[in-house]
């Protein structure tokens, strides 16, 4: 079975502490007033001198590498892919020009266009760091280690065991439109409904549509194209003679 | 009476024809790899795959692609430098439509060249002038697709080299711009590739493109305005 990396997260173990999302912006070298991952909670702000009435939950989250990417449907290029071999959802900086259309098409909020770098970005598991042995920069920095990354078809893996033993309990973010996220949570994390819709943008949505326009206008003129040629080898020449004097 | 010959294309007007042909062939193939969508993909998805892993990924093929397109530009541009009243000449003959000689020959030239001239109650084509409709149409296409073309490829070069996360619509809009543009263009050049270099009729029109001149039975025949008119004007 093909990899499929992820993050178990038990969300009863985040302590708000934000060194998921400082540590990733330093690995990543994040531009300022960007981030690739974050911690939702569903209590609002807390504010000093006022006992909050309830128990504050915290969410960890960022990209869910989803089985049904609709970021990779947005992608007119192939740009960002979900890697056959990972299973995770992957942007070529080399071949991504930066036209937006995978933002609003993911329901999560999980990416931005880079403003540095002016192309989209968001969370990719810290691949330069696993090249090293070593885990994401958020997991390898969760205090609490709330956050566990790995290969959840991979029983052996930590991420893989946790997977298996809460697979009746594990909560996924539901968004409107159902990415089928890999990024599953342990214990209660909270909001649950706060995802939006896919949105392929539409430009997007007309270059889809008018493809097979395209391809049958083409397909035509080379069936003309056909048709003279044909005409050209295989009627007698006294008859195109005829035409060419005319 | 000798078969005397007449100029048709300049130096500059043939360059710029084969430089334009090379670029398009070529941009054409590299373009197509860059696509990748099981709902849009022209040659389906083995292409694309197969071109990146050629030159050593998707992003080489869009640099290549990008250098090719750049180059395209520059050429233009070269040529409107060296010969502008050329390229004014053939937006002059291009553009204009007669409705009463060109929409007519448009439609019995089809007919003829693909169902035959038994089909026309009168199979006489009017006479044309320095292009006839069916050059005329392909021109036109290539003007219009060819500037949208250029002006869309500028916008999706400089996304991310210098317009901001605002710009990102126009830069999606672009491409498919781009993407509508080359489609219509080349179902153009398919008939074009057939009627200048496959169907013998137009031989003498296709050597032109490489000596610049054409022979005064094939301007009779096929350009009898324009024979008329430069027929006096050499003499």
């Amino acid at each position: 079975m093909a990899q499929q990396l992820a993050m178990v997260i038990d969300a009863t173990k985040c302590i708000d502490c934000k060194g998921c999302v400082a540590a990733c912006k330093v690995a990543n070298n994040v531009p300022e007033g960007q981030w690739r991952n974050w911690i939702k909670q569903d209590e609002g702000t807390p504010t000093p001198g006022v006992l909050p009435t309830a128990k504050t939950r915290f969410q960890p989250g960022a990209c869910m590498h989803c089985e049904n990417p609709t970021c990779v449907d947005a992608c007119p290029t192939g740009a960002t892919y979900k890697d056959k071999e990972t299973g995770a959802v992957i942007i070529n900086d080399a071949l991504c020009i930066g036209c937006g259309n995978c933002i609003p098409a993911c329901p999560y909020n999980a990416r931005f266009r880079n403003a540095v770098k002016r192309k989209a970005d968001k969370c990719n598991y810290c691949p330069e760091r696993r090249a090293h042995g070593l885990l994401p920069a958020c997991v390898d920095t969760c205090p609490t280690k709330a956050r566990v990354f790995g290969d959840i078809n991979d029983p052996e893996s930590e991420a893989g065991r946790l997977f298996r033993k809460n697979k009746a309990k594990l909560v996924q973010v539901a968004a409107k439109t159902d990415t089928k996220p890999n990024m599953y949570y342990i214990g209660d994390p909270g909001l649950q409904d706060w995802a939006g819709e896919a949105v392929i943008p539409a430009s997007m949505i007309a270059m889809k549509e008018s493809a097979p326009f395209i391809k049958g206008i083409v397909g035509l003129s080379g069936l003309g194209v056909l048709a003279m040629l044909s005409r050209q080898l295989f009627v007698s020449s006294d008859e195109n003679k005829e035409n060419d004097d005319a | 009476m000798p078969n005397q010959m007449y100029k048709r294309h300049d130096r500059s007007d043939i360059f710029i024809h084969w430089f334009n042909a090379a670029c398009w062939i070529l941009l054409l193939l590299t373009g197509v790899g860059l696509i990748q969508h099981s709902a849009i993909d022209p040659f389906g998805s083995g292409y694309p795959e197969a071109l990146r892993a050629m030159v050593g990924g998707g992003g080489n093929l869009l640099t290549i692609h990008e250098g090719i397109g750049l180059l395209w530009i520059l050429g233009f541009v070269f040529y409107l430098i060296v010969n502008f009243k050329g390229a004014k000449f053939f937006l002059s003959e291009v553009f204009p439509v007669s409705p009463e000689r060109d929409v007519p020959w448009l439609f019995k030239k089809m007919a003829l060249m693909t169902i035959g001239p038994k089909v026309l109650k009168d199979p006489t084509l009017p006479d044309q002038g320095y292009y006839n409709m069916g050059q005329k149409v392909f021109a036109q296409a290539s003007v219009v697709g060819g500037i949208v073309i250029a002006v869309t490829g500028i916008i999706m070069w400089l996304s991310d080299r210098s317009l901001g996360a605002e710009a990102v619509g126009i830069v999606s809009w672009s491409i498919f711009l781009h993407f509508i543009g080359v489609g219509l263009v080349f179902a153009g050049l398919l008939v074009h590739i057939y009627m200048a270099a496959i169907s013998p009729e137009e031989r003498p029109g296709f050597m032109s493109m490489f000596t610049g001149v054409v022979p005064g039975d094939y301007a009779k025949h096929h350009h009898r305005l324009w024979w008329e008119k430069i027929k006096t004007e050499n003499k």
